[in-house]
């Protein structure tokens, strides 16, 4: 076992992975995808990143079956991409939550879980535990999903992808469109699986969101692997010593900028931390829901 | 009715389903192990590796996930609402009785039969096409939205997928039917008059098999043609030696009604040569004959009744008046074999009888007519169903509307006129010479007429049955040929149009272009025989509906049983193709 919990086990494996889309007579369009390996491990959360149009998204959809391999070889816990078999134990939250509209939240999960041939009995509980689980409100589980918002579609369609309750999820850009709150939600749900022992991979352009509960990381650019590692060491700059204290007065500054030159070192910054402008709107949030109608305007603020 | 449909034989039916099913399944598999030798070791590993997958597709099949599949698409169609159709079949029926006259005057079959044919084709035409729009967009709209994803994700098969579809497709489909042809068979009795009632009955023949003898007393395959476009029906001449001759089988007690008649009942058509006496329609008789016990009796001449048929309820006991001698029907001319022979003659000089082997029948105690209604109703969800597997098939490799057209191609090309178009196109090309089969004809009908003349016994029954078989077949091979198209196939065709030369020229000898351009034609009458066995024969689906307009039980053998296997024998290739097609299908493709 790796830090963390980590098993080494390898739960995704990659090797030489290409994917060459053709036009109608066959010849070679985009090379999507090149020569890419990389192994995601059990128990680890991984995240894949890039700009538009790295071939991230066709790599989940190589992994899934939704597209075939020009070149290379994929493992899913075990077996083979094209394996039906091997979807009995993954989870997969789309880019867009395609589900169908004209299902109501029950009937969808009931549909879902019919094709993992759960007996009803389970798939009524687990219906209702996941609801609960994504905090989808009661009075809207009645109502067709064409009458949905964006955030409750993916509410719904990532208890889609939990209904079996599986090994390793794959979420595709699983904050688009989120409100910071559901952002909030949904990264405290993937650090839930974590903790349950599932393997997350994850497909994201949104960097503080792939900060905040990813393991380790590759970046792709024109199809291409770049970087890949543990995301606490890929952002530690290695060159520099960061010191956090309480409130010091400017004499006390002082004081430290001579010991540290005294030391040969270079004092780059000096400064009051910040938060974050998350932090900030869910303390705010929060506190407008306990406190209705308090409002925490500063006097004498400009705007 | 205009058409004869013959009882169908099993066991030719499964063997052309198996030689064309069979033989393009084993096409596609040699296409694709082919393409996957050319790509060497990588291509053989992928062929054994999508068989296996293909093989263990076939064994996890789960009833559970089709059943979720089916139920999601009778859901989606019924919000998307499919079920519109009824107001569209709800408007039609209220303002119907309008123009179609009846009420509570004198009413006649022909009356009878647009109502029922009214009711039957409606449900028909609303059914079909909202069946074919449904089919054909679903998995298509599905794949453009990206929803299918969400379910190849999950442990369900393409096969399961496919599966689904067509059967949530039918249940709608047969809600929408059910609940109309209730309706129809409902508006149908409310329309018909009390008076009329006894009109919609489901009358039950037992058809014999229809030689003829020509003016000379020779038999002929068929009867004078007097000038009519379509020769289903033929003439016999009038006071001359001329007859159709009936076999009824399986003829007995049971055959009688329950006062002791035996219901003969024909819709003999007219042709008058001159005005003749204007007091009464042309006359006929029947002779009863027993070639076992050299017996025959003639009735007394009876009026047809033309445009209305006559039901003539011949007694058991045959007497004639000023003969002391009578005859027992059924002991006297029913022969050890269960056949009776009904010979018809025309007795009014110079005038013509027309006649087909569906029109001079044994009526048998009639059915329900709600029974023969629910049967044409049984006939639409059957051609319903062969429109869903096939919408449904070629909606996994083509856009909604492409299928949606490539179905409603094939229902067009499925019509007979259609079918009888292709089959001359076919056998135009055959190399069969005409003359010679002529020759064989003359010498099959010299050895007919010798085996009439043999003693009677079952020695002549057999050489007289085995004869006339043989001359049947021949003649209908000669005529098919003759029905064919001249002048080649497709390349042939175009070098005649260029040189000006007309189809019954033949082609230069000796010359190696022409060699060529004959075998190449010969290749492509072989792929439209191909097409013209996969194209369905949809006429046999709507006959069901024509033998309850004009008052008949729908029989088994020769329209429903047809109709169940043409629907079956589509069920496993469609299914199969579409599920090959969704499975080497990129879904994500771009």
């Amino acid at each position: 076992m790796s830090q963390s919990g980590q098993s080494s086990e390898s739960v995704i494996e990659i090797r030489n992975l290409g994917k060459v889309y053709r036009d109608f007579w066959g010849r070679p369009k985009v090379k999507a995808v090149n020569a890419l390996s990389l192994d995601v491990r059990k128990g680890e959360v991984f995240g894949l990143l890039g700009p538009n149009g790295s071939g991230k998204t066709t790599t989940l959809k190589l992994l899934l079956g939704l597209l075939f391999p020009s070149e290379g070889e994929i493992k899913i816990l075990g077996k083979s991409a094209a394996d039906v078999a091997k979807n009995e134990r993954i989870g997969y939250l789309p880019e867009e939550s395609y589900l169908y509209r004209f299902l109501n939240a029950y009937e969808t999960l009931d549909f879902y879980g019919r094709l993992f041939d759960m007996p009803a009995s389970v798939r009524k509980e687990r219906s209702e535990k996941l609801l609960d689980q994504v905090k989808l409100a009661p009075q809207a589980r009645h109502r067709q999903l064409k009458e949905y918002s964006k955030g409750m579609t993916r509410r719904i369609g990532v208890a889609q992808a939990l209904i079996n309750d599986p090994d390793l999820v794959m979420l595709d850009e699983p904050t688009s469109g989120l409100d910071p709150l559901g952002n909030r939600d949904m990264k405290d749900l993937i650090l839930d699986l974590k903790k349950q022992g599932k393997t997350v991979l994850m497909c994201s352009h949104l960097l503080a969101d792939v900060q905040d509960v990813c393991d380790r990381i590759a970046i792709l650019y024109g199809g291409e692997l770049k970087v890949m590692g543990r995301v606490d060491e890929l952002l530690k700059a290695q060159d520099e010593t960061q010191i956090l204290s309480s409130k010091l007065t400017p004499e006390a500054i002082k004081e430290v900028e001579a010991v540290l030159k005294k030391h040969g070192a270079n004092v780059l910054k000096v400064d009051q931390p910040t938060a974050n402008l998350e932090d900030l709107f869910l303390k705010t949030v929060q506190e407008s829901r306990d406190r209705p109608g308090h409002r925490t305007v500063k006097e004498g603020a400009k705007s | 009715m205009s058409f004869d449909a013959q009882p169908i034989v099993f066991s030719e039916a499964l063997i052309a389903w198996l030689v064309t099913a069979g033989g393009l399944l084993l096409l596609i598999l040699g296409v694709s192990f082919l393409s996957a030798l050319s790509q060497g070791n990588s291509g053989l590993k992928m062929f054994s590796s999508e068989a296996g997958g293909v093989l263990s597709d076939l064994i996890s099949l789960s009833p559970r996930r089709i059943w979720a599949l089916s139920k999601l698409t009778f859901i989606e169609a019924y919000r998307r609402k499919a079920l519109a159709v009824f107001v569209v079949f709800a408007l039609l029926f209220m303002f119907a009785g309008w123009f179609m006259g009846g009420g509570d005057g004198d009413i006649t079959n022909d009356q009878v039969k647009v109502y029922v044919s009214f009711v039957l084709r409606a449900i028909s035409w609303l059914t079909l096409p909202m069946a074919l729009v449904l089919s054909s967009f679903g998995i298509p709209e599905d794949i453009r939205v990206r929803s299918l994803h969400t379910v190849v994700t999950k442990p369900a098969r393409r096969l399961e997928i496919v599966i689904g579809r067509v059967l949530g497709f039918a249940l709608i489909g047969t809600l929408v039917l059910s609940v109309m042809s209730v309706v129809g068979w409902i508006w149908i009795v409310r329309e018909i008059p009390a008076k009329a009632q006894e009109m919609l009955v489901c009358r039950v023949p037992v058809k014999g098999d229809l030689t003829f003898i020509d003016r000379n007393g020779v038999p002929a395959e068929k009867g004078i043609n007097t000038g009519d476009i379509v020769d289903f029906r033929s003439y016999i001449e009038g006071a001359t030696k001329a007859r159709a001759i009936w076999t009824f089988s399986g003829v007995g007690e049971n055959s009688l009604d329950a006062e002791g008649n035996l219901n003969l009942e024909n819709q003999f058509f007219a042709f008058r040569s001159y005005k003749g006496d204007m007091n009464h329609q042309l006359l006929y008789d029947f002779q009863f004959r027993n070639p076992e016990k050299k017996i025959s009796f003639t009735t007394n001449p009876m009026e047809m009744g033309e445009f209305r048929g006559v039901r003539n309820k011949v007694p058991r006991k045959l007497e004639r008046p000023g003969d002391d001698k009578t005859y027992d029907l059924i002991k006297d001319f029913v022969t050890s074999k269960g056949t009776l022979t009904v010979e018809v003659s025309c007795i009014d000089r110079e005038q013509y009888l027309g006649m087909a082997r569906p029109d001079l029948f044994i009526r048998l105690p009639d059915r329900s007519f709600a029974a023969g209604y629910f049967k044409a109703v049984l006939g639409i969800e059957l051609m319903m169903i062969l429109v869903i597997l096939i919408s449904v098939c070629s909606s996994t490799f083509l856009k909604g509307p492409i299928a949606a057209l490539l179905t409603f191609v094939l229902l067009i090309l499925g019509g007979e006129d259609s079918h009888k178009f292709m089959d001359q196109l076919v056998t135009g090309r055959s190399k069969e010479n005409t003359e010679v089969l002529d020759q064989q004809v003359k010498q099959l009908e010299a050895a007919y007429v010798e085996a009439m003349k043999m003693p009677e016994g079952n020695e002549k029954d057999t050489a007289v049955q085995a004869a006339r078989k043989q001359l049947e077949v021949k003649r209908n091979k000669l005529q098919t040929i003759k029905d064919g198209f001249k002048g080649g196939g497709f390349f042939e065709s175009i070098y005649r149009i260029y040189t000006h030369m007309n189809d019954t020229t033949e082609l230069p000898e000796g010359n190696p272009a022409m060699t060529i351009m004959v075998k190449v034609d010969d290749r492509l009458t072989g792929f439209l025989w191909l097409c013209k066995q996969i194209i369905p024969r949809l006429a046999t689906f709507n006959n069901m509906s024509e033998y309850v307009a004009n008052g008949f039980d729908v029989p088994w053998d020769s329209a429903l049983l047809p109709c169940v296997l043409i629907t079956l024998g589509y069920l496993l290739p469609c299914i199969l193709l579409g599920y090959f097609a969704l499975r080497v299908r990129e879904l994500e493709s771009k």
